[in-house]
């Protein structure tokens, strides 16, 4: 049984067609990653099956049940936990603490008292990297760092499937391989991921499966490598021309 | 984890305590020279009726400042509406006592359970709007609130309510002192519970609250519920006190701005902020508003003290005791730099 599975899901607004009949199922330990050019609906996505978009049409399922108009909290705590592209730490607490958060609100079962919480948040920091930087204030915390907490607060929820929307966006080479292998190790502990992601070399890097929104529908769907080299992938985000010209060399 | 006060240097911390210490036995015992036996025993008189008058109404902002920063400090919502939670707590009080006869004490236990089923009702729809839109609304509420019993015949309507006079300077101030002690402990323990978390998580970027598992809602709506039936507490006690309480008395819009001012000028979001605020600044407008022409340039001097303060110590005056905060030209510079546009 998929973990999570979309059947025909879409979302207007006004007169824009964000997501339209989208489809697809993910299992459990996969690494499936979504690119699409800008405006495609990758966010918009992200943002229904999160709870924060109420759905126009369409289903999603987790494990058995649906999840279709459940309120965000109640959809974290059963196991999705999710990162958002421009960060959004709570700015008046330390590293730690914000990490503290997830854990203290996103499990599903015993609640934790705010210390158990902050403990638990160590052994995240120490897995994103940033254990030592546990007490600093957010606000001094640089991109990449702020990056890197968003993935630990949601780590510490303890989520089964973890939504990333570009962590590695603005990020240079030395900064991408080092969250690389911080997605790497997320994946080994047994956790599955859906990735946005603009850099190519993360969807070939760590991805078993690649899916290409364009207008908000799905264009191609199947193995990183595949999903590059098909003829409209490359039209959507280089345009027809360029397209023709690949083609042209190629033959 | 929110242990700010933590930071505090120990010195500093003791010395801070000492003195809060000796200003609240001071405050608990003083009123009790006034009592026969220890004016026979030949204790001096440290009280009157002004001062009892006066710090029964500090107090009372104690209470009602408190009550604010639960939703507008701890929570980020700005509300102009927690005059209604006050006037209805009064009026609460003053029906039952003025009219079915209740004894005040059994009434004053009501006074909270009303304006907190308000909160309830109109803090389903109204916490839903952010910022500006919640401000308006919720200032709409209150004023609205004090029409609608103004026109109400059982209620007095705009004559008010007259209660039987109870001639007890003691009693109120102790039962605004209890009340004042309670509005304090409940945002103390809230800062130390996953509910104040959850609280300050919504203060902080409520849509990435929601993500990791805060049901924001039912938050917000609590930490609204619990505001309005601290503020409840101050307007039944008050009612009997005053023992006359019409609309212009018990849900005046100025009160309320004076509540937000009282906590931001004391430091918003913390437990003795409030406190340090409604202290302050009551005793201030107490020594300006002499009557007369002086009461009028005490607002005006109150009104640049506050525009003053939210541009240079935004963080309130509680956070020059171990936060941010610093006693120095730099960091004016600094703050001035952070607070303009």
């Amino acid at each position: 049984m998929s973990l999570l599975a979309l059947s025909d899901v879409s979302k207007r607004f006004g007169g824009v067609n964000a997501l339209a009949d989208v489809s697809f199922a993910v299992e459990p330990g996969d690494v499936l990653g979504i690119i699409g050019p800008n405006g495609a609906g990758k966010t918009t996505l992200l943002n229904c099956i999160s709870g924060l978009y109420h759905l126009d049409r369409g289903d999603i399922r987790w494990e058995s049940a649906s999840i279709r108009g459940l309120a965000p909290h109640r959809i974290a705590r059963l196991g999705i936990g999710r990162t958002f592209q421009i960060v959004r730490p709570f700015p008046s607490m330390t590293v730690r603490e914000n990490t503290a958060m997830g854990a203290l609100f996103g499990r599903p079962g015993a609640r934790l008292q705010p210390g158990a919480a902050l403990s638990e948040a160590d052994t995240v920091l120490d897995l994103v990297g940033l254990g030592e930087k546990r007490h600093y204030p957010v606000l001094r915390l640089t991109v990449p760092d702020r990056k890197r907490l968003e993935v630990a607060r949601a780590l510490a929820m303890r989520p089964r499937l973890l939504l990333l929307d570009e962590v590695m966006a603005g990020l240079n080479q030395v900064e991408i391989e080092q969250a690389l292998e911080m997605v790497r190790r997320v994946r080994d502990s047994g956790v599955t991921i859906v990735l946005i992601e603009h850099v190519m070399k993360v969807i070939v890097g760590v991805c078993k499966r690649a899916l290409v929104l364009n207008f908000g529908r799905i264009l191609v769907e199947g193995p990183p490598a595949d999903v590059l080299k098909d003829r409209r992938v490359i039209e959507a985000y280089l345009g027809q021309r360029y397209a023709r010209e690949q083609e042209r060399k190629e033959t | 984890m929110i242990a700010r006060e933590d930071r505090l240097p120990p010195r500093l911390r003791r010395s801070i305590f000492a003195v809060t210490m000796v200003a609240l036995a001071y405050v608990i015992l003083a009123p009790l020279t006034s009592i026969d036996a220890a004016q026979q025993a030949g204790l001096p008189l440290l009280t009157d009726k002004v001062w009892f008058r006066i710090v029964t109404t500090v107090l009372m902002f104690v209470v009602l400042a408190s009550a604010w920063n639960i939703v507008g400090g701890l929570t980020g919502y700005a509300s102009f509406g927690n005059i209604a939670f006050f006037g209805l707590g009064a009026y609460t009080v003053g029906a039952l006592v003025a009219n079915r006869g209740w004894p005040f004490g059994l009434a004053l236990l009501v006074a909270p359970i009303v304006p907190a089923l308000f909160a309830l009702v109109i803090g389903l729809p109204l916490l839903r709007l952010r910022g500006h839109y919640f401000a308006v609304a919720t200032l709409g509420v209150g004023v609205a609130t004090g029409e609608v019993v103004n026109n109400v015949g059982p209620l007095g309507a705009s004559t008010g309510l007259f209660l039987p006079i109870v001639r007890s300077d003691l009693l109120f101030f102790y039962l605004m002192l209890a009340a004042a002690g309670l509005a304090v402990l409940t945002t103390w323990v809230i800062l130390r519970t996953r509910f104040g978390y959850g609280l300050l998580a919504i203060r902080e970027n409520e849509e990435a609250a929601a993500v990791i598992g805060v049901n924001t809602n039912f938050y917000k709506v609590a930490a609204f519920c619990i505001a309005a039936a601290l503020s409840g507490i101050a307007g039944g006690i008050f009612a009997q006190w005053n023992s006359f309480i019409n609309q212009e008395l018990v849900f005046a819009v100025s009160d309320n701005v004076q509540m937000i001012l009282m906590a931001v000028l004391g430091g918003a979001g913390t437990a003795l902020g409030p406190v340090a605020g409604a202290v302050v600044l009551e005793l201030i407008i107490q020594t300006l508003a002499g009557g007369g022409s002086g009461s009028v340039y005490s607002q005006i001097g109150l009104g640049i003290l506050l525009a003053v303060c939210v541009i240079f110590i935004p963080r309130g005056v509680i956070d020059f005791f171990g936060g941010r905060s610093k006693l120095s030209l730099r960091y004016f510079r600094q703050t001035l730099r952070e607070t303009s546009a």
